[in-house]
């Protein structure tokens, strides 16, 4: 039985096929890499002008603490904690406080009898 | 060419070629499997490995051998992968003209005689690329989502997700048409056992399958 092998060795063609692909790879691992900094930096940018941004908004307000906010204040005396600036009242946790997910049904159930959480 | 010759075997894929091709065939499969386990949320996947957290360590470590293994084998082999590279990156005429026929395995194509191939058809030629494109954008996005996903931008590594998702959902079809090709289609299935066991492959049908490549060889004989 004869058996055929190929010869060894590379041409000076296939070496520098060769050379070249691990080179278009090495590239390409550069340039995916370069992309992945270049978003990183530009998600950096944009983060920290957007921060900036809230701070200055925030520092522009004439209020910018709701706990003084003597609307909020009068809202408390007259309607959440009569007579009082009381937070965490009953009333004011059940009316200002959001809901999710499975609180969602029995937030529906209040809803359809208004009058039995008016009482409360 | 002489009987003796026409009875003769080929050496078509060295030791080192068929064990790379083994492991990275076993990576493969195991890296498929779990990414597709993760990608749909399917727990009899995640639980052959011992739950999702341990699915998504076999899948990281996998990643390292599947990107590990052909490195080594370039590294050690460098002048059989020029070889190959050399091979898949010619396209000659024959290549086109066996291309328009589909290498005559299309029912509707009538071929009298299929063009004359190197050591790989055009068409394996085509899926050399594939692969080899695939695996670089495969294992190039898949790192980032290991090892940089706290540092990294939710942009960036979205961008990955997405890559690395549809490039393994190509990939998983060429692979499984390579393999019915290879293994089950009659007109190549003598092909899987010089890839998978031994490396040979008769000389008569090597000269009529790859008859550029088996010309080659009786020349240096």
């Amino acid at each position: 039985m004869t058996s055929f092998v190929e010869k060894e060795g590379m041409t000076r063609r296939q070496f520098f096929k060769g050379t070249g692909i691990l080179f278009v790879s090495a590239v390409l691992t550069g340039v995916f890499a370069k992309m992945g900094f270049d978003v990183q930096a530009a998600s950096d940018e944009y983060i920290a002008k957007r921060a900036a941004g809230l701070y200055s908004l925030d520092e522009s307000m004439t209020l910018r603490k709701s706990h003084l906010n003597p609307e909020i204040a009068q809202i408390y005396k007259d309607f959440l904690s009569p007579g009082e600036v009381k937070p965490l009242t009953a009333k004011s946790e059940r009316l200002l406080h959001t809901r999710y997910g499975s609180e969602i049904p029995a937030l529906i159930e209040e809803l359809k009898h208004p009058a039995e959480n008016e009482a409360a | 060419m002489s009987t003796e010759q026409v009875n003769g075997k080929v050496l078509k894929h060295g030791t080192q070629t068929r064990t790379m091709h083994w492991l990275h065939l076993v990576a493969f499969c195991i890296l498929g499997l779990t990414g597709i386990g993760f990608y749909w949320d399917i727990a009899g996947i995640a639980n052959i490995f011992g739950g999702p957290a341990n699915a998504s360590l076999v899948h990281r470590w996998t990643g390292v051998v599947f990107t590990a293994g052909p490195l080594l084998y370039i590294l050690l082999n460098f002048d059989r992968f020029a070889r190959f590279i050399d091979t898949i990156g010619s396209f000659s005429k024959e290549d086109f003209a066996w291309l328009k026929v589909m290498g005559g395995y299309l029912p509707f194509i009538k071929v009298d005689k299929v063009p004359a191939q190197d050591k790989y058809n055009a068409g394996q030629k085509m899926l050399g690329w594939m692969i080899i494109i695939g695996c670089i954008l495969i294992i190039l996005t898949g790192f980032p989502m290991w090892l940089w996903r706290h540092s990294i931008s939710a942009a960036f590594l979205n961008a990955c997700y997405n890559i690395h998702f549809w490039t393994a959902m190509i990939m998983i079809l060429l692979v499984g048409g390579h393999f019915f090709l290879a293994a089950i289609h009659p007109k190549s299935r003598v092909e899987f056992s010089s890839m998978m066991i031994d490396g040979y492959i008769d000389a008569e049908i090597s000269a009529h399958h790859n008859g550029k490549w088996f010309a080659e060889l009786q020349k240096t004989e």
